[in-house]
């Protein structure tokens, strides 16, 4: 893959964007209207190898290296991957360890949304460059944003040290553990941003959403007593109930010639998509009442088939997650506990929910305690070659419209499916 | 008052926190959005040129590919300051640990087809270009930041933080989880800024801001060898956050 430089090129049959705006991470794409292959999503962000070097490395150290895999959502890597290594270890954490990590997955779940839709995804929709040209008429919108984001920042902070790459999270649980009162504090700043939240299914109710309908397949965890982040079965909107050790028998990733990202597919081969719409169509009737009758004055029901209201989705899960995030602080009773670490080898898996949809980590740990292999599968690649489905059709319905309309609308779909190019590649 | 100055921002090889770090920086941000021009920035806003001139450049990641090399020259040459922000930029951080494996290796364990990819050892921008100063961090430290806002607004120049961790662990009044707890912890040897967090948090120091100037990492590697910790441990310790550093060199000897 070559250098990037300028943004973008037209010719005749071709829209080529080099390096898109506004997503997380390096990718452009290339549309060429008249000759095949039609779409290609390029992804050039630079792979690390994360898989590769791992390999040497201790157990306690995986969660710490992982977090630095996506700088957008580095706890939903690090649970996903402690966890995975306490399967593999037979490591068994207590229930206030598990409360922990689910209130720590939903604060950064919001707070990713946050910014995916306020500072990504809406200047799209207003036709501005960013989010800094739309300070002026937004004021409202912005100061909302700001204020959530620094609440729900201060909680990711409060249980993992700090927001961006906690360091608390170890296998076994929590090296420090908030106190009661640390939590009431927060408790309140919660609760002042409750009407702030509910606010944000409004705002984003408000954008003119493109028509359009796709037919794909949905996949998130399911529980059956919660909207599970952490754990659960995977389930499709296609019949799929499958426990997460089978995840590899039905799920395939493979390089294509040209991205550094892979592209998954599901046990038919058939692409599928994955986040915060997903997890909508799957598990609705799991969402509190009060979010259910937000998403009822919003006009929100499911099935939903549109990938752009992946965005709608996703702010009834900001307001969803800070009311939940108060329940689970208030029936939280902070107690003393050691973590009770015995290295045993093995190898596990563990799937949760980040932000933008279904995440995968898998180890073989050995007797020594080090990782022999390592395998990790993100949400972007499990989207990838969805969103290079629907952009196809977007494209095949919307040819008559003139070539910049149209590429914005591609611009807007991607944006829509909210992809962390940097996970992608890791 | 003088026309706004002009702020490139880059990412190369790297998680882009240091970049969520400074979009995001809380209720600093809309002060310094509006006092600065932000004219190249990707992740933030579309359009904007690579090409400058930049009063300054801020640079997030390491640099593992040819053309980010080539890139870094230009901005170099196009920037009145250049600064590297945070740890896979000042000093490898985590895209550095694969320097410590043969890199064909840590390859075929993620790519089935070799030969498409076309990465570099990972290094530092420092490697390639000057540069006038760093904010170290991963993610880079808020204090640091702000320092290097203000000093850019005023034109003064900025003093970054240049001593250990262990300082703000005195500071903090912490029990020394080393000396009481024999707890492995790279304080010692690490910059500061975090404010001395793991160490607060009932752990040892993982060096994820990288060396401090000047570190004696080999009196560090000593120690936790005489506290039982194996060569190849120590090893460990000293590539997390910064294996092409030469500061570090010395606890990064495996046998």
């Amino acid at each position: 893959m070559e250098a990037r430089s300028g943004e973008i090129m037209k010719e005749n049959n071709r829209i080529q964007v080099d390096y898109l705006a506004r997503v997380e991470g390096e990718a452009g794409f290339q549309i060429n209207l008249d000759s095949a292959p039609p779409i290609e999503i390029k992804i050039f962000e630079p792979p690390r190898f994360f898989e590769g070097f791992l390999v040497g490395r201790k157990y306690d150290e995986v969660g710490d290296m992982v977090s630095r895999i996506c700088g957008i959502c580095p706890v939903s890597h690090m649970t996903t991957a402690i966890q995975a290594v306490e399967k593999a270890m037979g490591i068994v954490v207590s229930d206030q360890t598990r409360l922990l990590r689910k209130i720590l997955s939903w604060s950064q779940i919001v707070a990713s949304h946050l910014i995916h839709l306020y500072m990504l995804a809406m200047p799209d929709y207003y036709r501005y460059r960013g989010v800094v040209d739309m300070i002026p008429r937004f004021q409202t919108q912005i100061h909302r944003l700001m204020q959530m984001k620094e609440t729900v920042n201060e909680l990711t902070a409060l249980i993992g040290g700090r927001a961006l790459h906690p360091v608390t999270h170890l296998p076994g649980g929590f090296t420090s553990i908030p106190s009661s009162l640390q939590f009431s504090a927060i408790l309140k700043k919660l609760e002042a941003i409750r009407g702030e939240a509910g606010q944000v299914v409004m705002d984003i109710s408000q954008l003119d959403v493109p028509d359009f309908r796709t037919e794909s397949v949905y996949v998130a965890l399911k529980d059956s007593h919660d909207y599970s982040i952490n754990q659960g079965r995977i389930a499709s909107t296609t019949g799929l109930d499958i426990p997460v050790e089978n995840y590899l028998d039905n799920f395939h990733e493979s390089q294509v010639s040209y991205a550094y990202a892979k592209q998954s597919v599901d046990k038919d081969q058939k692409s599928f998509m994955v986040g915060a719409l997903a997890r909508m169509n799957i598990k609705y009737d799991q969402l509190l009442e009060e979010s259910k009758k937000l998403a009822e004055k919003v006009g929100f029901s499911v099935p939903s088939r549109n990938p752009f209201l992946n965005n709608l989705a996703q702010s009834l899960e900001v307001f969803d997650g800070i009311e939940r995030s108060i329940r689970l602080i208030e029936s939280f009773h902070s107690q003393d506990e050691r973590r009770q670490v015995r290295i045993n080898p093995g190898d596990g898996g563990s799937v949760t929910e980040a932000p933008r949809g279904l995440l995968y980590h898998w180890y073989r740990i050995n007797e020594r305690g080090m990782v022999e292999r390592a395998n990790i599968v993100t949400p972007t690649s499990h989207n990838f070659l969805n969103m290079e489905k629907d952009l196809k059709k977007l494209v095949n319905e919307n040819g008559k419209k003139g070539r910049d309309d149209l590429q914005g609308l591609c611009e807007k779909l991607v944006r829509a499916y909210d992809p962390c190019f940097s996970c992608s590649v890791h | 008052m003088d026309e706004k100055k002009k702020i490139g921002i880059f990412k190369y090889s790297c998680c882009a926190g240091c970049e969520f770090q400074l979009i995001y920086f809380q209720h600093y941000v809309l002060e310094t959005l509006k006092a600065v021009d932000v004219t190249y920035c990707k992740m933030l806003q579309s359009g904007g040129t690579e090409e400058g001139p930049f009063h300054v450049a801020l640079i997030e990641g390491a640099i593992t590919e040819q053309w980010q090399a080539d890139q870094l020259k230009k901005i170099r040459e196009s920037s009145k300051y250049l600064i590297p922000i945070g740890s896979c930029a000042v000093c490898g951080g985590i895209p550095a640990v694969k320097n410590t494996s043969q890199e064909l290796n840590v390859e075929r364990r993620v790519y089935t087809n070799t030969s498409v990819i076309h990465s570099l050892k990972a290094h530092p921008v420092e490697h390639y270009v000057n540069v006038d100063g760093t904010i170290k961090g991963c993610p880079m430290g808020v204090r640091d930041l702000v320092e290097l806002v203000k000093s850019l607004l005023l034109d003064i120049t900025p003093q970054f933080l240049e001593y250990c961790v262990c300082v703000e662990c005195k500071l903090r009044g912490n029990i020394c989880v080393l000396v009481a707890y024999d707890e492995p912890c790279m304080g010692p040897v690490t910059n500061a800024g975090c404010g001395a967090l793991c160490p607060s948090l009932n752990r040892g120091c993982y060096g994820c801001w990288g060396p401090m100037k000047d570190a004696n990492a080999r009196a560090l590697a000593d120690q936790f060898e005489r506290m039982g910790l194996s060569r190849e441990d120590i090893s460990r310790c000293f590539t997390q956050f910064g294996e092409p550093a030469i500061e570090w060199k010395p606890g990064q000897v495996k046998s």
